[in-house]
């Protein structure tokens, strides 16, 4: 064994046994558990039943998950509308100028999201920087209601993740050939159809990263609904959280999870057909 | 495969490997004593103080369970978790002549229902979770009753902890019922009454319900003693009132688990929590009262006679104590999603 291998091999290896110790070993037992038993004077009964899953099947855990794909599906939809004309600017505008934009865009992911989070609150509380400023330029004379309302858990949410949005755009667009806009304004398209025809669907495999990256995690982070909305409607995090928490219910805290991941892994196989039929209809397209 | 198993014990046993000299090992929520009170410890008694924390009963519940021996040798439950587990045989029976200093605790905090002559658990902080009200708005003295919550001129402006006890707790006493309630159909009731509530709730939140009320965004609402007590600090107008159906009272005890590995130091640190001077560093450091008589006379003039912390013994006793509803935990928890999900 040369030493370059050996090398190798711990390079692989140590990162290999990290994740199988502490994300593959957890995971299956959060798997083993979502097949097991509630036992109210201890954890778990190790009687095998599908109990907890036919419990998933309820109106209320489908109200809950309806709750949290409206959620991200809104977070992604007006990330996206934020994010592409922002990436698009970005991929046009002298260099020095977008390195800085993209540092700036970086920064606050120095400080912790939760803190960030709670300077939202600071913000926009009713005796908060926002409302004051308003009321001392005459502006409004009632504070406005933006804390604890589905706009503020909007706002943090596609704040927190819309950079998950810019990259994978600003990737993609730069990528773009301009050789092709300008013919297609040489042959007479409109800037719509430019827009529409060229540039959209060829930049449809940034939009796809961008949204599976920001939907995805829009779909478990409860605490800013539940720190910028006053924790109003239950979405599946909470959920979870409360099986473990409150009630001691173990196996459907897992049985939910495990139906949270399956929901997660459905969308990630989904983005990756869709991208590779776009990149195939792209060599369609070149021929 | 060796390796992997060596790199098991190194992650997974890392108590009992090193267990040498005199030590005791405590188990607590987080900042929730004061780190001079254990250097203290060690310097009077020469034990040293292995210290861990948790962040919620259940996962403290949890790891206990898991540990069959050489576990931690003191534990601070709260209120009906002391009962849980001493149901189920997870804690050590005290043995009171050890406690010299149990002498000084406030005797109405003694002998609750969660714990018959205190034979599991001694009371450390305690407090209780009634209603608040911003005082620039609404008149204190008009506020009387739990049901003042459901008041239509409140709409828009209440506070109710995200919690599903206390919540339940309150609508229950409301109704004339015990907030720690079993029967399905009363929990039902409670359920009903509730729905009457939730458009008026613009916020739950149990971490800090002072926040709210000192943002300006709720008027009324549940809130525990301990936080108007801090709130006051920044605005004296968030008033506590105890209403007469009687507040939710909660008790953080110190216990020995059954898994402990030396029973004699666990007392001694239990009996040491309790001299007045270190109850005293302990309740300053933390901010909610202290179940020591004598450490709360030592308190200045405010603190001690803020009623929002140390009620007086008629709101006391009106008051009840939470207890383990066992099973019926699941019936809660489904009206609760139910609630949330409206």
């Amino acid at each position: 064994m040369t030493r370059g291998s050996r090398f190798r091999n711990f390079a692989i290896g140590s990162p290999m046994v990290w994740i199988a110790v502490f994300v593959v070993v957890p995971y299956l037992i959060v798997v083993l558990f979502s097949f097991l038993t509630r036992n109210p004077e201890g954890i778990v009964t190790w009687i095998l039943t599908l109990e907890n899953y036919r419990e998933l099947f309820s109106p209320v855990f489908l109200k809950v998950c309806m709750n949290s794909l409206v959620l991200a599906l809104g977070t992604t939809v007006l990330t996206l509308l934020l994010a592409y004309p922002f990436a698009f600017i970005l991929t046009r505008i002298d260099e020095n100028i977008r390195r800085f934009l993209l540092v700036l865009m970086i920064i606050p992911f120095w400080t912790s999201s939760l803190i960030r989070t709670y300077a939202l609150i600071i913000l926009f509380k009713a005796n908060g920087l926002l409302n004051t400023f308003l009321l001392s330029m005459g502006l409004i004379s009632e504070p406005l209601s933006i804390l604890y309302t589905e706009t503020a858990v909007f706002i943090g949410l596609v704040y927190t993740l819309l950079p998950f949005m810019i990259l994978p755009l600003y990737a993609s667009l730069l990528k773009l050939d301009r050789r092709l806009m300008e013919a297609a304004r040489d042959l007479g398209a409109t800037s719509r159809h430019v827009f529409f025809h060229i540039v959209l669907p060829l930049t449809l495999p940034g939009i796809i990263a961008g949204s599976t990256m920001v939907f995805l995690p829009a779909l478990g982070l409860f605490y800013i609904p539940d720190l910028l909305g006053g924790a109003r409607s239950m979405l599946i995090g909470n959920f979870i959280k409360n099986q473990f928490l409150t009630t001691g219910n173990w196996p459907l805290g897992s049985a939910a999870s495990v139906m949270l991941t399956l929901l997660m892994v459905m969308l990630l196989i989904w983005f990756f057909i869709s991208t590779r039929r776009v990149h195939s209809g792209d060599m369609e397209a070149v021929r | 495969m060796k390796k992997v198993l060596v790199l098991f014990l190194v992650f997974f046993l890392p108590l009992g490997a090193f267990a040498a000299g005199k030590e005791v090992y405590v188990f607590n929520w987080s900042q929730y004593i004061d780190p001079e009170v254990l250097e203290l410890f060690q310097k009077e008694t020469g034990i040293a103080v292995k210290y861990s924390t948790f962040e919620s009963n259940e996962a403290m519940f949890a790891k206990l369970k898991i540990l069959k021996k050489d576990g931690y040798d003191v534990a601070f439950p709260s209120t009906y978790f002391v009962e849980r587990m001493s149901r189920l045989g997870m804690l050590k029976p005290l043995d009171h002549s050890k406690l010299p200093n149990m002498k000084n605790l406030n005797q109405d905090l003694l002998n609750k229902p969660y714990d018959p002559n205190n034979a599991y658990s001694i009371p450390y902080l305690w407090g209780s979770s009634a209603i608040g009200v911003n005082a620039k708005v609404v008149d204190p003295a008009s506020i009387t009753s739990w049901d003042d919550l459901w008041n239509p001129a409140y709409k828009g402006k209440v506070l109710l902890m995200d919690d599903v006890r206390d919540v339940f707790a309150m609508s229950l006493r409301s109704l004339g019922y015990s907030g720690n309630e079993t029967d399905p159909a009363r929990i039902k009731e409670a359920y009903e009454k509730l729905l009457k509530l939730i458009p008026s709730v613009k916020v739950f939140n149990s971490d800090s319900p002072k926040q709210p009320f000192l943002n300006n965004e709720v008027v009324i609402g549940q809130i525990w003693g301990g936080e108007v007590y801090q709130a006051n600090e920044e605005n004296p107008d968030i008033k506590y009132v105890y209403p007469k159906e009687g507040a939710t009272f909660w008790v953080d005890s110190m216990v020995i688990p059954a898994s402990a590995r030396n029973i004699d130091y666990a007392h001694a640190f239990i009996d040491f929590m309790c001299r007045p001077d270190i109850a005293k560093i302990n309740c300053e450091y933390v901010g909610y009262a202290t179940a020591n008589a004598k450490a709360q006379e030592m308190l200045d003039e405010r603190t001690r006679n803020h009623k929002a912390a140390y009620p007086d013994k008629a709101d006391l006793d009106r008051g009840e104590f939470q207890t383990d509803v066992g099973d019926a935990i699941m019936i809660y928890e489904k009206y609760w999603e139910m609630l949330k999900t409206q």
